[in-house]
């Protein structure tokens, strides 16, 4: 494709991708998917179309399509870790959710890090999960503090309900 | 007769966190005009230095 021509699709495109955003932003994921499919009708190879189109239907709780969406432009969805760890967590899937996680050859992103907590808790492997939830305590100040520390002490409970070798004192904590 | 009732413990409740992270990607790129993309740029610039000088 010459970039004149691709120049003009993009300013076609341009007033859609703005509409999206301002979707986006007011987390109106129905109307968001509406445009990523007129974006996508009017080139399917845009990246950034996709990869929202994928964010709007796991916002809609389709985990399935997402998923399916994902295996399908393969190409284009290969960075969305998070993403399509996510679908896999909340398909039941949890053994593929911990691979897709642990396949990240970079440090774990804070929200990575988070979904992983949640998946060990899922694997009961609870000595894990407490270490994940102790340094996501210690290292944010967000507004879900409280349910962080919420989870930190279900996962430190649970584990010393299941786990004879465990030996934290919860009081101490 | 059934056995009496005996208190046992649950298993706690932990909430999902990670749905909250879940935001579409920077879409500044596609919005905006080259031209518009680069003043943009300059403009961060700007900020960052101001920023750069009070704090």
């Amino acid at each position: 494709m010459t970039s004149d021509k691709q120049e003009k699709i993009d300013e076609q495109l341009r007033p859609l991708y703005a509409e999206l955003q301002k979707y986006g932003q007011t987390q109106d994921w129905d109307r968001a998917l509406k445009t990523t499919r007129k974006i996508l009708g009017i080139s399917s190879n845009e990246k950034k179309a996709t990869q929202s189109k994928i964010i709007c239907l796991m916002q809609l709780d389709k985990f399935d399509e997402a998923y399916g969406t994902m295996t399908k432009n393969a190409n284009d969805t290969a960075d969305l870790f998070f993403e399509r760890a996510y679908c896999e967590y909340r398909l039941n899937r949890i053994e593929d959710a911990y691979n897709t996680l642990k396949s990240i050859e970079r440090d774990l992103s804070e929200r990575e890090q988070e979904l992983l907590a949640q998946v060990l808790f899922k694997l009961e492997k609870y000595n894990e999960c407490v270490d994940y939830y102790r340094s996501l305590v210690k290292n944010n100040a967000d507004e879900y503090q409280s349910t962080r520390q919420a989870n930190f002490i279900a996962a430190l409970a649970t584990w010393k309900l299941t786990d004879p070798s465990c030996n934290v004192q919860l009081e101490s904590n | 007769l059934p056995p009496p009732f005996k208190p046992i413990p649950c298993k706690p409740v932990l909430f999902d966190l990670a749905l909250n992270h879940l935001t579409l990607p920077s879409l500044d790129d596609k919005v905006q005009t080259k031209r518009q993309a680069t003043t943009a740029l300059t403009d961060k610039g700007q900020q960052q230095q101001q920023a750069g000088l009070t704090s």
